[in-house]
Formats: structure tokens, C-alpha cells, sequence
């Protein structure tokens, strides 16, 4: 008997059907894949299945307590590790919380799963393996006979993603029904028993793993072949350095660099590896002006002096594709036109005296719609409105417009569907052909892999080891990125 | 239905008014269809009585366009009050000693309005800017700061020969602004009023400035990363969001008091806040929503001799409205920062 079973489920938010006629089933102690693209319906499932969002039509039979981890952590960083996971199911005493109780609960909890963490650690302290640990925790907490795990591995390094995937193991040993929401396809075929493909808000194909492989999911995923990436032509054998990084320091809220050194000739994508807050966002913010720095950056011929803002990089050919497109991008109110020339605002070519000159702002606009294929293929649409693979391919477009000299690209294919992703990376590689510099800053191997010419691992704010397009090695590369030499 | 924000603050704030208005009439045993009625009569009853609703109404647009601006930046102004009485302050205190033709002292003095209120605005955008202080708290200190220097100042320093212990002397009338309408105080302050509406909705929406502007307001870390300046685009527009409520306070002493009084405002500059956010921060609707408001404040005196409901329902209902709009985006503000 199923200890989780949706029948028919349909959930619409307006015209959009999210969810459209869904049957899934769980069993105790199986691991079981959701796999989709972004905006597939894979999350809206699960948060019916948890309970946290009500279907419009259909059947969910649960024989026993749903727990669901989300992708973005629901802790309350200031509070200690057993106030988060006992958090609104306190033990008490009378009127006063039972604090040697609730200590002693989540050491047991961790003991039994072998999830061992501080009680009374403050979870901003801890690194992030272990503040999903408490996330698990929490909801193991509650006893649960299954457990949804909506794309769990995002934030975690290679080594820690292997860990994490035993506790999972070790959780269906004992009965647990865990489904895995994901994209990534290696964690399917490793630790899962059957894969559930949705596209569209359908499942469209369910395989047993052990019968599939990672080539053939993606097919299902996309629904046709994914597109391949643009060729790349060779490199030239006289190479101009256009970015010179000596001896860079920086730090903002999230991590910081102590003394890099780093040299991107024209024509060439240098891959930055590395783990979340290994210094990534201080790199890219130094480079883009926004971070105050030591050190020198040397663009082409000139020193860039800290004190020199976006707008005079951007005007010297210097571009960044933000890591967060919602926030550092894009305007989500506006159109497609107003996104398109933001940044170029004071161009000559794009206004009119004081005014901005409509007719020259839609017609770049529609370049970039019709380059990058952007969909709905309308200008005035809201970008807010649009998928992510959309909104990306219009931050993407903007930045590539007008062929500029260094482009700093930070995570440019975070969270979009697999073909808004192949067509930025195609663009990328064209641009590189071109003679652009791209310094591509990822948190997934494989983009590195298919895109650099070089890479540099990124380890604590410094470079742990660098690697020719010729010597990658996943293993060794995934060593440095983990801390190991 | 799904309403936009503006259009949502519309309708909550004609709720207020009505269902809160008809409690409080029938609190004090009026029926609320003769208490509103008596209010559409002293507001718009008669000619004279329609000319001092527009007085109201011009009084209250010019502060509640600066606010807008602001807000479309992003910058919660909520010092518009002292704006206005500082830029009004400049000009009792600079007309009642400057004799010039009018055509020299009119414009002379609506500058000095706004060189007085765009200062007063520029410190709160000093302080945001330099120091990152919350320019909630920076404006709304400075609005008490300007009834003391503008105490201190028409009672020390710069005391009039003539004026009594609130106020300056009487303006010479060559700096009274021209009635448009006779033996009313309706001036050229309204056209004044209604051009800067539509040259703001012309800024805000067609010029470079305006764009980088509401970039600022509706996504800073994005316009920020596209090159705009925030520390500098925050400063100016503080200072202009300032200088159109000072010159307001100027058109209020050149044109309605003829002096300066430390009574000027009834609090123009607070339920500015409330017409702006009733029109959406679009300077046309505002406008509107700026004679909503002035028939509010005109017809609540006719109501009171009408109907014998107290006029402080009026000032009741403004300031719920201002609380429930504006302490409910700052509060979703906060939160999000």
C-alpha cells in the first residue's frame, strides 16, 4: 500500500495550469525522482503533496506525516539549532519551556539518524552542510513517513552533496518514502529507484532508474533533443590580456577574496570553480565596481581605481550578468524595451535631449528579442511575467549587444529551462569567438566544463589550483573546490 | 477581480471615508446622507465656496506631487510638512522686506520657496546618503525642527517691525499672487499646481532622468549595477521632492495669507501623503485625488454649520486613511530591507 498517493491532481493560478491531472504514488522505504525543467510544476506538486498548497482538483491519501525540505532553507538564523528544529513544538514545563528536554530530544533525533549537530549552535554560524541538517532535522522532528525534498543539493559541493545523499540512503533504510525534487540527472541516477518526468505540469514518462540513463531523462525533460552549443573556433596564438587582477582584496556581506591574481585574454572564458561563498560574489562585485577593493585591476591599458563606479566600467566595455537576475538585473515591473536599454539610458543612440527616444529604445529591444529568442516575442511585455529563461535571455542579450570587450558571467544559467540555458551558453561561446573576455563564475562543474578554456578553482578567497581545457579532471578539481590539496 | 496596488489604495481609502465617516456622523446623531450632503454643499454648494475647495486643493497638490516623486525614488518623504513651512518661511521672510514690481517679486519669492524647502529636503537626502539614516525617522524629526526654526526665526533674528509673535508683517501687494477668480482666494497657484503635475508625469515618464528615477524607487541593486548613482540620485531628488512642497508654501504666503504664519498649514504636508498614495504616485491622478481631499477640507466647515458635525471627523478620517496607506508600505518596506 502507497504510504502517499495523489490521484488526478489539477491546480491552475489563473489561465496558467501549474499542475494538470497528476497520479503519483509512494512507497516506504523507496527513493523516488521528480525531474523536470524550471517551471515544469515539479515545486507546486510537491507543496500539494506537503499539504502547503490546496489542489483544485483531485485526491492526495497520506498514511502518515509529510515532511518537506525546501530549496531555500526556512530557518530562523538568529535562534540556536534546537529552538529552529523544535521550533512552535516546544517542550514545557508549566509555563516555561523545557530547555534540558529539548535539548536532549534533538540529540536523540540525531543519534538515531546519525545527524549529529550542536543543540545550542546558532545556525548562522554554521556552514551550510550542516544548517541543512537542522532543515532535515526539523522536519524529522515530526516523525514523518515521507519526506519531500525539493531540489536539496543546490547549495552544497560536490563531497558534501555525496553525504548528504547517505543520510537520505540511510532514512528509506528505515521505512521513509523520500521523494527528490531535482533537476540535477547524476543525483537520479545514483540514489533513486524510480524517476517521475514532468513537463508542462504533466508527467510525461516514468522509468525504473536502473533502466534509464541520464542522456535519455534529458530528452524527456526538454521533450526533443537539446540543442547543441555553438561551436568553438580555436584560440588565437596571440592573445591580448584584456583583464590583469594582481593581489585583489575584497569583501562584501556574503564572503570575500584575499589576494587574487588573475589574467583573461580577449577571446577566451576563464572558469572560476568553486563552492557558494568561496569569494565569488566579492570577485564579481570588485570587478563591477560596486565593492570597494585593494589590489589592481588592470583593464586593457588603464588601472581601474576602486573609487570608479558601473556606469564608467560600463561605458569602457565592461559587463556583468548579475548572479541574481530579479534583483541585481532587472525590473520586474517593466517591459521587455525599458530592461533592454537600462544601463545604456544615457547613450546618445537611445535618447532624445532629455527625453528617452521610444522608437530607438523598442527597436534595440527588439534586436535582443529576435537574437535571443525571447518569448512572448513581444517588447512591451512585463519581464516579471516572463520565465526565467526569458528574463535571462533579455539580462543576457543587453549585456552581449554592441560586442563589449570583458563580460563577468555569475551563474548565467541559474534556475532556467534547458534551452533558454543551451542558447546562453551558445551565445557566450560566439561571443568569445569574437574576442570578447568572459570570466564565467559557476557553481556547477558541467557549465564549466562545457564552456572554459581554462579553470581556476576558487577555495576560501584564493585560486587553489588551475587547469587547461585539456587537463579538466572532475576529481581533481572537485578536491580543491572541497579544500583538499 | 484583481485591483493594482494604486487602485487598491483608492478604494480602501473611499471605504474609510464612507463607512468611517457615516460611524462618526452617527456618533454625533447626524444621519450620514444629510451629514454628506452638507459636506458636497459647503464644498462645491456655490461659486465662492468651489473657489476656496480648489485653494484647498492646490495647497495640498504641490507637497503631495513633491511626495510622489520621492516615493517613485523610493525615499519615504514624510517631512513635507516642514518642507513646506521652511520654503514658506523664506518667502514671508524675504517678501515682506523685498519691494519689487511683481513681475520681479512673484517668481523672485516662489525660488526662494523652493531654495527653502529643496534645503530642508537635501538634509534628510544628505543624511540617507551619507550616513544611510532612514529617511522615514530623518524627515519626520525635521518637520519639528522647521516649526522651531521658523518660531525661532520670525521671533529672533528676522522679527518683523509689524507682524505679531506667529507671523511676519503683511507682503507688499505687488508680491500677492493674481486672483484667477474675483473676490476669491483662488490665484494662479492652481496653474501652477496643474503644469508641474503634467510637467512631472512628462518627467517621470519620457526623460532619461525620470527613468533613471523610478529604477532607483522600483529595483535599487538593479540600477545601481546599470550604473545610476543611488547615493546622488537619492540626494536630488530629496532635495526637488523638498523644494516643490517649499515652493507649495511659498504660493500659500504669496497667495492665500499674504505673510507668513507659523499656523500656515493645517497639515498639508501629512495628508499630501494620503493624496499621493491615493493617486498611485502618478502626478495626474494625484491631482485628482488632491481635489477629493479639498473638498474634504473645505466641506467639513460648511458641514459643521450645516449639519453640526464636528469638522475634526474631516481630520479623523485623513488621518486614518494616512495610516492604514502609508504605515502599511512602510511596514512591508522595512520588512523587506
Amino acid at each position: 500500500m502507497p504510504v502517499l498517493a495523489l490521484r488526478g491532481i489539477v491546480k491552475r493560478y489563473g489561465d496558467l495550469v501549474a499542475v494538470g491531472g497528476v497520479d503519483l504514488e509512494l512507497e516506504s522505504g523507496a527513493i523516488v525522482a521528480l525531474i523536470g525543467e524550471n517551471g515544469a510544476g515539479k515545486s507546486t506538486l510537491a507543496n500539494i503533496a506537503f499539504g502547503a498548497t490546496a489542489a483544485d482538483e483531485g485526491t492526495i491519501e497520506r498514511n502518515g506525516v509529510v515532511g518537506l525540505v525546501h530549496q531555500h532553507f526556512q530557518l530562523v538564523e538568529r535562534l540556536s539549532v534546537w529552538e529552529n528544529v523544535l521550533l512552535g513544538r516546544e517542550p514545557r514545563k508549566g509555563w516555561r519551556l523545557d530547555v534540558a528536554a529539548a535539548r536532549a530530544r534533538v540529540r536523540e533525533l540525531g543519534e538515531r539518524y546519525g545527524l549529529h549537530v550542536d543543540p545550542d549552535a546558532i545556525v548562522e554560524t554554521l556552514p551550510i552542510g550542516l544548517k541543512q541538517r537542522v532543515e532535515l532535522l526539523r522536519e524529522l522532528e515530526r516523525e514523518p513517513a515521507i519526506l519531500l525534498l525539493d531540489e536539496p543539493t543546490a547549495v552544497l559541493a560536490p563531497s558534501e552533496i555525496a553525504s548528504f545523499f547517505t543520510m537520505i540512503v540511510a532514512l528509506a533504510k528505515r521505512g521513509i518514502a523520500i521523494l527528490v525534487v531535482t533537476h540535477k540527472l547524476a543525483e537520479v541516477i545514483a540514489y533513486t529507484s524510480k524517476v517521475n518526468v514532468m513537463r508542462a505540469g504533466e508527467i510525461v514518462a516514468r522509468y525504473e532508474t536502473a533502466q534509464t540513463n541520464a542522456a535519455e531523462l534529458a530528452r524527456a525533460m526538454v521533450g526533443g533533443e537539446i540543442p547543441p552549443l555553438a561551436e568553438r573556433t580555436a584560440l588565437p596564438r596571440q592573445v591580448l590580456p584584456v583583464i590583469h587582477i594582481r593581489g585583489l582584496c575584497a569583501r562584501t556581506e556574503s564572503d570575500e577574496i584575499a589576494g587574487l591574481d588573475l589574467t583573461l585574454a580577449a577571446g577566451e572564458i576563464l572558469g572560476i570553480a568553486g563552492v557558494e561563498g568561496n569569494g565569488q560574489t566579492a570577485l564579481a562585485d570588485a570587478l563591477a565596481g560596486i565593492a570597494d577593493y585593494e589590489g589592481t585591476i588592470r583593464f586593457r591599458e588603464e588601472n581601474l581605481p576602486p573609487s570608479l563606479g558601473p556606469h564608467a566600467r560600463i561605458m569602457r566595455g565592461i559587463q556583468i550578468i548579475p548572479q541574481d537576475r530579479q534583483h541585481e538585473a532587472l525590473v520586474l515591473d517593466w517591459s521587455v524595451t525599458e530592461n533592454a536599454i537600462l544601463g545604456r539610458e544615457r547613450n546618445p543612440e537611445l535618447r532624445r535631449g532629455w527625453q528617452v527616444d521610444r522608437a530607438a529604445a523598442r527597436a534595440f529591444a527588439q534586436t535582443i528579442v529576435e537574437r535571443f529568442d525571447v518569448r512572448p516575442p513581444r517588447v512591451d511585455a512585463r519581464v516579471g511575467g516572463l520565465s526565467g529563461g526569458n528574463q535571462q535571455k533579455v539580462v543576457v542579450g543587453r549585456v552581449l549587444a554592441g560586442q563589449p570587450s570583458f563580460v563577468l558571467a555569475y551563474q548565467p544559467t541559474r534556475g532556467i529551462d534547458v534551452g533558454a540555458a543551451a542558447l546562453v551558453q551558445s551565445r557566450l561561446i560566439e561571443a568569445r569567438n569574437a574576442g570578447t573576455a568572459i570570466l564565467l563564475i559557476s557553481f556547477e562543474l558541467d557549465e564549466i566544463f562545457a564552456l572554459a578554456d581554462r579553470v581556476v578553482v576558487l577555495y576560501r578567497g584564493k585560486i587553489a589550483g588551475e587547469f587547461g581545457r585539456d587537463a579538466f579532471d572532475r576529481g581533481r578539481i572537485g578536491a580543491l573546490m572541497a579544500g583538499s590539496s | 477581480m484583481k485591483l493594482s496596488r494604486g487602485a487598491r489604495d483608492a478604494a480602501i481609502a473611499f471605504g474609510i471615508i464612507v463607512v468611517f465617516g457615516s460611524l462618526a456622523m452617527m456618533l454625533a446623531g447626524v444621519n450620514p446622507i444629510d451629514g454628506f450632503t452638507a459636506l458636497m454643499i459647503g464644498a462645491l454648494g456655490n461659486v465662492p465656496e468651489t473657489a476656496e475647495t480648489l485653494v484647498q486643493t492646490t495647497s495640498l497638490l504641490f507637497p503631495a506631487l513633491g511626495i510622489a516623486v520621492a516615493f517613485r525614488a523610493g525615499l519615504f518623504n514624510i517631512g513635507a510638512e516642514g518642507q513646506l513651512l521652511i520654503g514658506g518661511l523664506l518667502a514671508g521672510v524675504i517678501g515682506e522686506r523685498f519691494i519689487a514690481p511683481g513681475i520681479i517679486a512673484i517668481p523672485v519669492l516662489l525660488l526662494a520657496g523652493a531654495v527653502g524647502g529643496g534645503f530642508w529636503g537635501a538634509l534628510a537626502g544628505w543624511l540617507r546618503a551619507r550616513f544611510a539614516a532612514n529617511e522615514v525617522i530623518a524627515t519626520l524629526m525635521l518637520n519639528y525642527v522647521a516649526i522651531q526654526v521658523a518660531a525661532y526665526a520670525i521671533t529672533g533674528p528676522l522679527k518683523s517691525a509689524t507682524g505679531a509673535g506667529n507671523e511676519t508683517g503683511e507682503l507688499p501687494p505687488s508680491a500677492w499672487l493674481p486672483t484667477i477668480l474675483p473676490d476669491t482666494r483662488l490665484t494662479i497657484a492652481l496653474v501652477l499646481a496643474l503644469a508641474l503635475a503634467l510637467f512631472l508625469r512628462w518627467m517621470l515618464r519620457s526623460t532619461v532622468i525620470g527613468y533613471q528615477l523610478r529604477a532607483v524607487g522600483d529595483a535599487p541593486r538593479t540600477a545601481q549595477r546599470a550604473g545610476i548613482d543611488l547615493a546622488k540620485m537619492r540626494f536630488w531628488t530629496m532635495a526637488f521632492s523638498g523644494a516643490i512642497a517649499g515652493f507649495g508654501g511659498a504660493t500659500i504666503v504669496l497667495g492665500v495669507l499674504h505673510r507668513f504664519n507659523l499656523a500656515l498649514s493645517p497639515g498639508y504636508g501629512f495628508i499630501g501623503i494620503a493624496v499621493a498614495l491615493v493617486g498611485e504616485l502618478d502626478p495626474l491622478w494625484v491631482t485628482v485625488a488632491a481635489f477629493v481631499f479639498g473638498i474634504l477640507q473645505n466641506g467639513a466647515i460648511g458641514m459643521q454649520a450645516a449639519a453640526n458635525v464636528p469638522r475634526d471627523v474631516v481630520t479623523a478620517i485623513e488621518g486614518l486613511i494616512i495610516l492604514v496607506l502609508a504605515g502599511r508600505r512602510i511596514i512591508t518596506r522595512s520588512g523587506a530591507d
